[in-house]
């Protein structure tokens, strides 16, 4: 196979108008299929032990499909590393339980530490995936301190309690992770984004009052019939309009974000559609569960797929100018405990 | 000689070099645009192969080669990576992901059908009490006023039925706060029903529809018996073992802290399995035996469960009966019970 060769070379690099990359997903579904389900069954056969080296492999597939003027992505962990910190996530995960069950408290108590360890692994799970992740042979880093994230958390964290005001939280948090973001030395920058972000939650709390009406008057108007009838048919009215909420402010936020951001002479066009996130889930979840589970590694090439065709990347100069920065110690604790609590701020 | 196309990087900017490499016995040249270098082969670390995915052949001082052409790099470092090349070359034929399927599809069955009811029976025996007392309590508010209120029966009945509890539950000196709740609840018709910890509730239709009221010291026996072999905690565990299960399997994260809300709520999902219910109706025959009952009040309840539900079916609310199937073999182990 040839390597893609369009603007190879210094003679064509010379900067000129913005040039258009769009994001490329070439990753095959039936071939991720294979690599999802024997990587499965090997993590299965070894007790789970595997599962470090099914990780890396999995990321690398997907990183090395992922392509932007024709130069993939590379996912460089160490298996063994990450197998490491998956074995301090789960004693970490059977304290925390151990703890909240042994203790007479009750759930809220376990919140106080996870203000204070939340950013810690935040901060730190986003330093061991940004410094292993590279493209063009350059590292991406994360410089954002812990100090730096709990003052945003401790600032604005509160505003959480608030309901209305979280998306303001969110946002602030969002913008201290692209901010200390680098590609090389080459800062991330984040315009304002405040606008669309938080318009985005404010049309969805609009629609999710709307919704509610709905819901509720359909629920009374089913107490007059069956109360096992009523139990269901509201539940699958609540989660279905979380659904479609939750698929409308993926779709606007990210857009929101991705649009505000420049690396550089790097920016950035991002046009995701709630309707088409709304399909693209929902046959996602109904493939998924018919094929009982099987369908998983289709689905997930299926999303990459449909958010790279809706992502361009616009050059204003050469890409070739962005330089490397220094060796970093990362440690890889952070990143697996993140995970299995869920913990990911996603730009 | 071996000879490719590669795009060379020299690991201090992101400028990319189309160069040619040649590969030889000890060493690797590469070949570009004012760039001739030659690298022992010794210093060349390459990434181990991933599906159709570019081969990244990492340089000393950062520098890296990059290339499409599997053959040649494959032909280069042909032992580079003995685990990850024999895994790649599994993930390349279907017949090994079809084997694979198998593998996992009965690894799963295995593990709904014997290993999480196993796991669970073992992680019981962890479990203190005072957590399974909360754990039926978290269980109870959840439909206590909701779906059930207290006992229309009046409170002579009532102190009568509480007589009888008392009877089957003296002496057992199990840790357990045995106390039985009378409620009137909608929808689940004729029921009974036990939750962690001791608490056993019984639905004035169960109450009206029995003949006698041995028959339902028979039923109170049998919820009893759920209690003391901590049914209701060994499938709250064995609920979360199999979410924990589906999340691990099929999840590309795993998260765990959902695991925590499904534990009250899982109680309420599934009746018991079959060898739950027999345990429990063994402990029901035994102990109607001690306190000087018949084992036969037992068969007689069932088949009274079992006509109001035929009487009834077409309808939709879950009764006692379809939690707990009377199936002929359950009432003529009842019958035959010693």
């Amino acid at each position: 196979m040839a390597l893609p060769s369009t603007d190879r070379g210094a003679a064509a690099n010379v900067a000129g108008p913005a040039k258009r990359h769009p994001v490329e997903f070439t990753a095959d579904a039936g071939e991720y299929f294979r690599i999802w389900i024997v990587n499965l069954a090997l993590t299965i056969v070894t007790l789970g032990i595997y599962s470090a080296w099914a990780k890396v492999r999995k990321r690398r597939y997907f990183f090395g499909h992922t392509r932007i003027d024709g130069e993939s992505f590379e996912y460089r962990a160490n298996p063994v590393a990450i197998l490491k910190g998956r074995l301090i996530a789960v004693a970490a995960i059977a304290v925390f339980y151990a703890v909240g069950y042994f203790a007479p408290l009750y759930q809220w108590i376990l919140w106080i530490p996870l203000a204070v360890f939340g950013p810690w692994l935040l901060v730190r799970s986003l330093g061991f995936n940004a410094y292993n992740t590279a493209y063009r042979n350059v590292r991406f880093r994360f410089e954002g301190t812990y100090k730096a994230c709990l003052k945003v958390v401790l600032v604005y964290g509160w505003l959480v309690f608030t309901g209305i005001l979280y998306p303001y939280f969110k946002h602030r948090l969002i913008r201290f992770v692209a901010e200390n973001h680098r590609y090389g030395t080459t800062r991330f920058e984040i315009a304002d984004f405040k606008k669309p972000f938080i318009g985005a939650y404010a049309n969805a709390f609009g629609l999710g009052i709307v919704l509610a009406v709905v819901v509720f008057g359909l629920g009374t108007a089913m107490v007059q019939g069956k109360a096992a009838n009523l139990f269901f048919g509201m539940a699958m009215l609540f989660y279905g309009g979380l659904f479609l909420l939750f698929a409308y402010i993926r779709a606007r936020t990210t857009n929101a974000i991705w649009n505000a951001v420049r690396i550089g002479p790097l920016s950035f066009e991002s046009s995701l559609r709630a309707r088409d996130l709304i399909w693209l889930y929902f046959s996602n979840l109904l493939a998924i569960a018919f094929t009982l589970g099987l369908a998983t590694p289709w689905a997930a090439v299926r999303a990459m797929r449909y958010r790279a065709s809706k992502t361009t990347a616009i050059a204003s100069g050469p890409l070739d100018g962005f330089a490397q920065g220094e060796a970093q110690k990362v440690s890889v604790a952070g990143e697996e405990v993140a995970e299995l609590f869920d913990i990911d701020i996603a730009l | 000689m071996i000879e490719f196309e590669a795009v060379y990087y020299d690991g201090r900017t992101s400028a990319r070099k189309p160069v040619r490499v040649r590969g030889y016995a000890l060493a690797i040249q590469i070949l570009g645009e004012g760039l001739r270098l030659d690298v022992p082969l010794a210093k060349v670390r390459v990434d181990p192969p991933v599906g159709g995915t570019r081969r990244a052949l990492h340089l000393p001082d950062g520098a890296q080669l990059q290339s499409d052409d599997h053959r040649a790099v494959e032909a280069l470092f042909p032992r580079a990576h003995p685990l990850e090349g024999w895994v790649h070359r599994l993930e390349r034929r279907w017949l090994y992901a079809l084997a694979a399927i198998a593998l996992v599809a009965g690894f799963t069955w295995w593990s709904i059908v014997d290993g999480l009811p196993l796991a669970a029976k073992i992680a019981a025996g962890f479990v203190p009490v005072t957590w399974e007392a909360k754990l039926g309590e978290q269980t109870l508010s959840f439909f206590e006023g909701k779906l059930c209120r207290p006992s229309a029966l009046g409170a002579a009945r009532q102190q009568a039925l509480q007589q009888r509890f008392a009877r089957l539950t003296a002496g057992l000196a199990d840790g357990y706060a045995y106390r039985l709740l009378p409620r009137a609840c909608r929808g689940i018709g004729a029921n009974a029903f036990a939750l962690p910890g001791g608490a056993v509730v019984i639905t004035d239709a169960l109450v009206k529809l029995a003949r006698n009221d041995d028959q339902l010291s028979a039923v109170l026996a049998h919820e009893i018996g759920h209690v003391r072999h901590r049914h209701g905690l060994r499938m709250a565990l064995q609920a979360a073992g199999l979410a924990a299960l589906a999340a691990a399997l099929f999840g590309d994260a795993t998260s765990i802290t959902s695991l925590a809300t499904t534990l009250p709520t899982a109680l309420l999902q599934s009746g018991y399995s079959r060898e739950l219910e027999a345990e429990a109706d063994d402990y029901a025959f035994q102990r109607l035996r001690e306190i000087g009952l018949s084992p036969k009040a037992f068969a007689e309840i069932m088949l009274l469960l079992e006509k109001d539900h035929k009487r009834r079916s077409g309808g939709e609310t879950k009764d006692y009966f379809s939690t707990h199937p009377a199936t002929a073999k359950r009432i003529q182990r009842a019958l035959a019970a010693p």
